[in-house]
């Protein structure tokens, strides 16, 4: 059976995630279609989408946990059957409240210290005990809040090369969101690791992101790092009098704000927009659903 | 190993009722003991036993009846554990988080049915043989003197209840006895975590209502009862294979009373038995079902 080490082989060279063609059904309800996306080692990316449109099950399959048509490797192994090799090199927040309540605080820490040959105990407490949460309560009497902390404080404490989170600060409030992130940037994350993330609070992870990926209905709309939106993408906010000017350079989205008219072009010269107004790159909430919108049936 | 010792712990903290229980059983049989002080046996044949020679014995049967409360509380206890604890984790979705860590299907499911099986019965039988000795000591305490009439005996200064040679034998009996229930309930127990991995709600009524409506099914139908005999876990069975009896006497209680030694232990004649293989075979199938059911189903 191949092991970690020999797929370290691949991935110095190769993507730590391929996804190829993959599609899932639940019933007549297509959840993947054809999906195909790769990531490489030392990036976070964003996996950006509504509700149902995929982003979970795309999640459950490079994690194992659901069976897909295609095909998808992670550290160059097929987690629908070498999950447990994979294991102890990915770890995953699949929703933030499944911290069984009759567990405590004390007993989490002791269970995950048990099991994860990666597990930092001290970097764990240490990061507790700047928190509320009391070692001897039980799950079940801490605010979801807390719960959603101490199951990041857990994971964070592992060092693990992959990292999936899924809607991971749900619940949080903002100041607890705001840490999460200062936390996953500063202390977590380096060049080795990869976080894959599902959010849809969009604005909040943007500024963290290396890379985003789109997903509608089952497919993906966008597969591009921030560097690449810069290049790709531009928002025109167009000036009094040059709207059927822009127009001619066919927008893909177009909206009005205030009375000011906000055009998105992809993959059109800089110079082509001369004289038509203010040129900025959009955000990626901006452009995610203006993507949305344009791909709507 | 250090894994090992933590997952098992992780199922006592989710599971107290499986130490709390037999604890609260030892303390209240103590506490009766210390208050009431004397054993009570029913003797039907109390001459024989006026020499002193079946007084150890008599003991031994002093020490069955101890450890059977703890017996029954186990055997609850861990039906009901092992009945519960896959469903359990699909309930409250928990088993998100257990499938994080890097603790494989097989292994979680081994761990339960180590739990269930070996280490609640054997953890209790320890607990009755350790209370056993507690008790025998209160009643040496409390003892005032020997009476036998009237179908009662209580206790004697020097004769009972405390025989080494004696406890050791029936605590030896015991675990015979016990090691081979393992081995024969070895497919109730792989029955249970199947179908607790298996029952999207109420696992009990899974369990319990489809067997019993097959027998039924049976008996209407075909007037016969294949399944009723093979389902029945028959515990006389189990003692007619491990154990063999010599004694022809009045009853099996003073049988026993009356010589331990007319007891054979017989485990070559129960590994032998068609019937156990079969058992094994089938806890083994059932175990790879449970196995692969938890690592294929995605429900959550």
């Amino acid at each position: 059976m191949a092991t970690i080490a020999d797929a370290q082989q691949i991935t110095a060279t190769g993507p730590i995630i391929e996804a190829k063609e993959l599609s899932k059904r639940y019933g007549h309800f297509v959840a993947l279609d054809r999906v195909s996306f790769s990531l490489r080692a030392g990036r976070i990316v964003g996996m950006i989408g509504r509700n149902g449109a995929g982003k979970t099950t795309a999640l459950k399959a490079i994690l194992g946990l659901t069976s897909c048509e295609g095909s998808v490797r992670v550290f160059g192994l097929d987690p629908a059957r070498q999950r447990n090799a994979l294991m102890s090199d990915v770890c995953f927040i699949a929703d933030a409240a499944v911290l069984p309540r009759w567990l405590s605080v004390e007993h989490a820490i002791d269970y995950v210290a048990g099991v994860h040959p990666r597990f930092d105990r001290k970097r764990a407490e240490a990061v507790l005990a700047t928190t509320n949460i009391r070692r001897r309560s039980r799950i079940g009497e801490l605010s979801k809040g807390m719960i959603t902390q101490l199951h990041l404080t857990l994971i964070l404490a592992i060092n693990a090369r992959l990292l999936v989170l899924d809607e991971p600060t749900l619940g949080l409030d903002l100041i607890y969101r705001r840490q999460f992130y200062d936390t996953l940037l500063s202390d977590y994350f380096d060049k080795e690791r990869t976080i894959l993330l599902t959010t849809h609070q969009v604005e909040e992870v943007e500024n963290l992101l290396t890379d985003v990926l789109f997903i509608d209905r089952g497919q993906v709309v966008l597969d591009a790092t921030l560097d690449q939106l810069a290049a790709r993408f531009v928002q025109l906010n167009v000036a009094t009098g040059k709207i059927d000017a822009a127009r001619e350079l066919k927008p893909f989205h177009v909206r009005t704000l205030f009375g000011k008219t906000i055009m998105l072009f992809e993959d059109r010269p800089a110079e082509s927009f001369a004289g038509l107004g203010e040129v900025r790159t959009p955000g990626v909430a901006d452009l995610f659903a203006a993507k949305i919108q344009a791909a709507a049936p | 190993m250090k894994a090992l010792l933590i997952e098992i712990r992780r199922e006592f903290w989710e599971h107290r009722a499986l130490w709390m229980a037999p604890l609260a059983i030892a303390v209240v049989l103590l506490l009766a003991g210390a208050v009431f002080g004397h054993a009570w046996l029913d003797i039907h044949d109390g001459h024989g036993l006026q020499d002193g020679d079946g007084l150890p014995h008599l003991y031994q049967l002093v020490l069955l009846g101890w450890a059977v409360p703890f017996y029954l509380a186990a055997a609850i206890l861990a039906s009901a554990y092992l009945l519960d604890c896959l469903y359990a984790e699909r309930r409250d979705r928990s088993i998100l988080f257990w499938r994080s860590m890097p603790v494989s299907d097989a292994r979680t499911v081994l761990v339960k049915l180590l739990v269930g099986l070996v280490i609640v019965p054997l953890g209790t039988y320890a607990l009755a043989a350790v209370t056993s000795v507690l008790a025998s000591a209160i009643l040496v305490l409390r003892n005032h003197g020997l009476l036998i009439g009237h179908g009662l005996l209580i206790n004697a200064p020097g004769v009972i209840p405390w025989s080494t040679p004696a406890w050791l034998q029936m605590q030896g009996y015991m675990l015979y006895g016990l090691s081979a229930a393992l081995l024969w309930y070895a497919p109730l127990a792989a029955y249970l975590l199947l179908i607790s991995v298996w029952a999207r709600r109420s696992p009990y009524a899974w369990a319990f209502i489809p067997p019993v409506l097959l027998v039924i099914f049976e008996h209407l139908e075909f007037g016969t009862n294949y399944v009723g005999r093979i389902l029945d876990g028959s515990f006389g069975e189990l003692l007619h294979l491990a154990y063999r009896f010599d004694a022809a006497g009045a009853g099996a209680s003073v049988q026993l009373g009356r010589g331990a030694q007319q007891l054979a232990l017989t485990p070559l004649r129960l590994l032998a038995s068609p019937r156990l293989a079969w058992g094994l075979l089938a806890a083994a199938l059932m175990i790879a079902a449970a196995i692969r059911l938890r690592r294929y189903r995605d429900d959550s």
